[in-house]
């Protein structure tokens, strides 16, 4: 980087610190001219040359009014801008190498509308709103990761030509709002069963009320499975009894970093990940175990991306100091 | 810098496109009275290709495409009998590739490109037609234009009348600041002479005086000049607007000269100076100024009360007492003029003049001359030979009228003056002419206007093409060139009031005209109306050129420097914007803060200077505490605002009081901002 942009970059940094809000006002708003104007500056020039050239009060009014009209729509231009207001709202989550979605409330801060403004981090990615007055608009901008951790995204872009496309307003925002990355998610091609610390049934514990091993015979309660109602019991009885089973937690697993044989940091948080999303889509209880930490046995969503964080923002000075 | 991609790739919505298309026809409605018409049908099949092609109808015309349609509409071009290099040309060729452009129109850019060109054909249009007509549909081009612009820019279809408003909104705002460039922009000479739009019809009085011309003429109800004078105004009868002199009669056809030469070289031939007509004047009476601005009629004739013996702008003299114009007047061109109208012209005559005023053709109308040999015999002076004359035309049965029998022999004097005895001022003239000829007196034909109608509310004279005449001069020693109008023994109303008075029996008064203004008494206040505020166009804006602008200036300003110029304008500028700012709602920054939460806000800002920042959950009295705590100096001041202000907030008085409250939390904060101040010169120090 030259020292111009880095000084650049600085200025930037200061000009535009993180917020949760932001409005643009004359502090954050930059107007420049467009090609365009360049060729209606042009057209004026001609039409000036003309007005001398016939001596047509005329057309000297209207080569001014073209300038007149160059002058007016940078005011227009800025007012397009001037008083957005950028709310980060949430961020959802993602795996390194997809775009992570962040939400924004835009919204005017006098209710005036707006028009054909961009807001995005990146040409490719820009969102297009049109905010009529007294309203606010909730938009998803997407930006692309790399990385597992925590991710920033960069300053926003702001830009506008509306009205005439003359005149380019544009402004920055650093909005304060971070997304989880979380570790590609790719199996490493190893024994199965190396990760699977407890696999013997006998050292598992007893799961009531499941649905694999007979149990026992008690009265039935409401809400029983009626493929669990004793018929033969009822036929001869009449009384209606439930047959009752039991799961073995057999199929309850430890995702141990410590069991993995590969090496590489990432490929094994990649592992892992992966092994999380398997067990989740299986709807098995999983637990864990990292160097430094451990998450109990557990399933569900929020189990899935709290060992997804977890994995995400492992770091491995720690791993190395254990 | 972000200048991202999208503008340039972005294609044309179809909303875009079918603004650049109303746009487009908008623009090219009014130049299709001056240019080809089939230019209009190239652009409807044009933009409906480019429609059909958007809904998905039709294909993309390919380059070959394009290219066998564009040489088809240059081969039109080259065919349509347009001079190659003219305006003509260039404006046409303009408007051929606008209407084309709407074939491979996809992207923003094109149509950017469009609406530029757009905006070149309205200024096209002003080279053709300057009236206020042309004016306010140059305007409303304009806006049509700039919607479209931000048609092309908003994604949205958006109602049309939204962008229109937008656009109106934009080109009032703009008018301020283009009405100061306007005025105070320097203007410049040519820097290179153009051939001027030639395919005008010329109007208004020509070089050849055939009966049948002037008629025409009075059923004409357009403007040819109007008149501002500095003093008293003449009388009415006196208003003879001397144009051109005719001097050659070939039996049919009055001409200027024997050999039919063209505008051009009799401009040549006439032109001469100041001191020649000066040297050829005998000054008497008072001098009459006034300034004239004539209306466009692709003529150099100039019409003015003579002898002129003082020109300011564009205009000649000429050998006979005329004044001319350098070029064809093809806009609208003013003079101011210094005229004496009782100086005597010409006192002597050199006879190769006196033989160019006794021209007659050798045969023809025999009787007219023998009559007019039988009354100078009977005469015993030159003056009285006239004055008989001019009497017979009042105690024979002439009749003054605008329907005139067409004349049958060749020997049209002879059968006006004796059988038909019915016609206007070309029949009196030409006759009166023709005798005083035959009878050796050397006389010619004037032609011009006579009288003109006064707008009271303007304070000034329009002259209309009605009002064209024809009157004589004849050249008495002594006393030079003396005017005779004989159509003043037949209708005297003509000279004294106007021709609508003298063929009010008849009906003939622009009787070819159905619907016009001056036919009708009722309409005659708004059309003078009209009229004063064209001439109040014609002099302010069409007049303002550099001359116009520099006496403006010193009349406002004094001496005027460049530099002086650019503080106005900047100052002006500056102004404007601030105008804009307050009318676009940019200058307001919190509209909707109550004042002590204002003052709340400045608080928080002092206090964060002295590095104790205010995180949003804080209520304003954990804040105080925090500042107090950290500033242990101030906590009392600090406390007290904070009490107040809550106060103010959350148990607010009574109206009577609350005034009160607000003006006690402006002073302590008041003094709080003065104890930081000290606080931090002690603590820099």
């Amino acid at each position: 980087m030259t020292p111009w942009k880095t000084a650049r970059q600085q200025w930037l940094q200061r000009r535009f610190p993180p917020s949760r809000e932001i409005t643009l006002g004359l502090r954050q708003v930059f107007v420049i001219p467009t090609a365009t104007s360049a060729a209606l500056l042009v057209a004026v020039l001609i039409l000036f040359l003309m007005a001398v050239n016939f001596q047509s009060a005329l057309i000297y009014g209207l080569s001014f009014w073209l300038l007149a009209l160059l002058v007016v729509a940078i005011f227009f231009t800025y007012r397009n801008l001037s008083g957005l207001t950028l709310t980060a709202l949430r961020s959802s989550p993602c795996f390194a190498g997809e775009k992570a979605v962040f939400e924004l409330r835009v919204e005017d801060i006098a209710g005036r509308s707006k028009q054909a403004i961009f807001i995005g981090w990146s040409d490719e990615d820009l969102v297009e709103i049109d905010l009529p007055a007294d309203t606010s608009t909730l938009i998803k901008l997407s930006a692309p990761t790399r990385q597992r951790g925590y991710f920033h995204p960069g300053r926003l872009q702001i830009v506008s030509r509306y009205p005439l496309g003359l005149i380019v307003a544009f402004s920055y925002a650093q909005l304060d709002m971070k997304s989880i990355v979380y570790p590609v998610a790719r199996l490493q091609p190893v024994n199965e069963q190396a990760t699977l610390v407890h696999s013997s049934s006998e050292g598992g514990a007893e799961v009531p009320r499941g649905t694999t091993d007979f149990d026992g015979v008690r009265n039935y309660q409401a809400g029983d499975s009626p493929r669990h109602i004793h018929w033969k019991n009822y036929a001869r009885t009449g009384n209606i009894t439930t047959k009752s089973f039991v799961d073995f937690s057999v199929h309850e697993r430890w995702l141990d970093w410590d069991t993995l044989s590969f090496a590489g940091i990432e490929n094994k948080l990649s592992h892992l990940a992966a092994r999380v999303l398997q067990c989740h889509q299986e709807q098995q209880e999983y637990g864990l175990k990292l160097p430094g930490t451990t998450l109990q046995p557990d399933q569900g969503e929020a189990h899935m991306h709290r060992c997804l964080t977890t994995l995400a923002l492992y770091a491995p000075e720690t791993s190395e100091h254990a | 810098m972000p200048d991202p991609g999208y503008m340039r790739r972005s294609p044309v919505t179809y909303t875009g496109m079918l603004w650049l298309l109303a746009a487009q026809l908008v623009v090219m409605l009014p130049l299709a009275f001056y240019l080809p018409v089939w230019l209009i049908p190239v652009l409807l099949f044009s933009a409906g290709w480019r429609l059909r092609v958007m809904q998905g109808h039709m294909e993309q015309p390919g380059t070959i495409g394009i290219l066998i349609i564009g040489s088809l509409g240059i081969i039109a071009l080259t065919v349509s009998g347009i001079p190659r290099v003219s305006l003509d040309m260039m404006a046409s060729l303009l408007m051929l590739g606008f209407a084309y452009k709407s074939l491979e129109v996809i992207q923003r850019r094109d149509a950017m490109v469009v609406i530029l060109t757009g905006y070149l054909l309205v200024g096209v249009l002003f080279l053709y037609s300057q009236s206020i007509l042309a004016a306010l549909y140059g305007v409303f081009s304009m806006t049509v234009l700039t919607a479209s612009m931000i048609a092309l820019q908003s994604s949205k279809s958006t109602v049309m009348l939204v962008n229109l408003r937008l656009a109106g909104l934009m080109l009032l705002l703009c008018l301020p600041l283009m009405i100061t460039f306007f005025v105070f922009t320097p203007r410049f000479s040519p820097l290179w002479t153009f051939t001027l739009p030639s395919s005008q019809a010329k109007t208004g009085m020509t070089d050849r005086l055939t009966p049948g011309d002037i008629a025409r003429l009075s059923q004409s109800d357009e403007p040819a000049f109007r008149v501002n004078f500095a003093g008293e105004r003449p009388a009415q009868k006196a208003l003879y607007w001397r144009g051109l002199v005719l001097n050659h009669f070939d039996g049919k056809t009055w001409t200027q000269f024997a050999d039919d030469i063209d505008p051009e070289s009799v401009k040549t031939v006439l032109k001469t100076n100041e001191y020649n007509i000066k040297n050829r004047l005998v000054k008497k009476g008072s001098g009459l100024r006034y300034s004239v601005i004539y209306e466009k009629t692709a003529q150099p004739w100039l019409f003015a009360l003579s002898p002129v013996v003082d020109i300011q702008g564009d205009a000649a003299f000429g050998r006979d007492f005329r004044i001319m114009a350098r070029k064809n007047v093809m806009e609208p061109l003013q003079l101011t003029l210094l005229s004496y109208p009782l100086a005597l012209r010409d006192v002597i005559l050199p006879p190769w003049r006196q033989q160019l005023a006794l021209q007659l053709p050798s045969q023809g109308n025999p009787r007219s001359r023998q009559l007019a040999q039988e009354l100078l015999a009977k005469s015993p002076t030159k003056s009285h030979f006239i004055q008989t004359v001019m009497n017979r035309y009042r105690t024979q049965d002439f009749y003054y009228t605008l329907r005139p029998p067409v004349l049958q022999t060749t020997d049209t004097i002879d059968e006006f003056l004796f059988s038909s005895r019915r016609g206007f001022c070309a029949h009196y003239a030409g006759s009166f002419v023709f005798l005083m000829r035959a009878a050796g007196i050397p006389a010619r034909i004037v032609a011009g206007y006579q009288g003109g109608e006064w707008n009271e509310k303007g304070n000034y004279l329009t002259v209309h093409q009605y009002d064209a005449h024809a009157w004589t001069e004849v050249w008495l020693e002594n006393q030079g060139w003396v005017r005779f109008d004989p159509t003043l023994m037949v209708a005297p109303q003509r000279i004294e009031q106007n021709l609508q008075t003298a063929v009010s029996e008849e009906g003939s008064f622009l009787e070819g005209q159905l619907l016009t203004f001056a036919k009708y008494n009722w309409l005659n206040s708004i059309r003078k109306r009209l009229d004063s505020g064209q001439y109040a166009w014609r002099k302010f804006v069409l007049g303002y050129n550099g001359e116009t602008q520099s006496q403006l200036m010193q009349r406002l300003f004094g001496k005027l420097s460049l530099l002086k110029t650019a503080l106005i304008i900047a100052s002006l500028f500056f102004v404007i914007s601030l105008l804009w700012l307050v009318s676009l709602g940019l200058a307001r920054r919190h509209p909707q803060e109550a004042p002590e939460h204002q003052l709340y806000r400045r608080f928080c800002t002092l206090l964060e200077k002295q590095g104790i920042h205010r995180a949003p959950s804080q209520t304003p009295h954990n804040f105080a505490q925090l500042a107090a705590s950290r500033l242990p100096a101030l906590a009392s001041e600090i406390q007290t605002f904070t009490n107040n202000y809550i106060q103010l907030c959350y148990s607010p008085p009574e109206d009577s009081d609350s005034h009160a409250t607000l003006q006690r939390l402006k002073t302590r904060f008041n003094s709080l901002s003065k104890a930081i101040k000290t606080l931090r010169k002690t603590t820099g120090t």
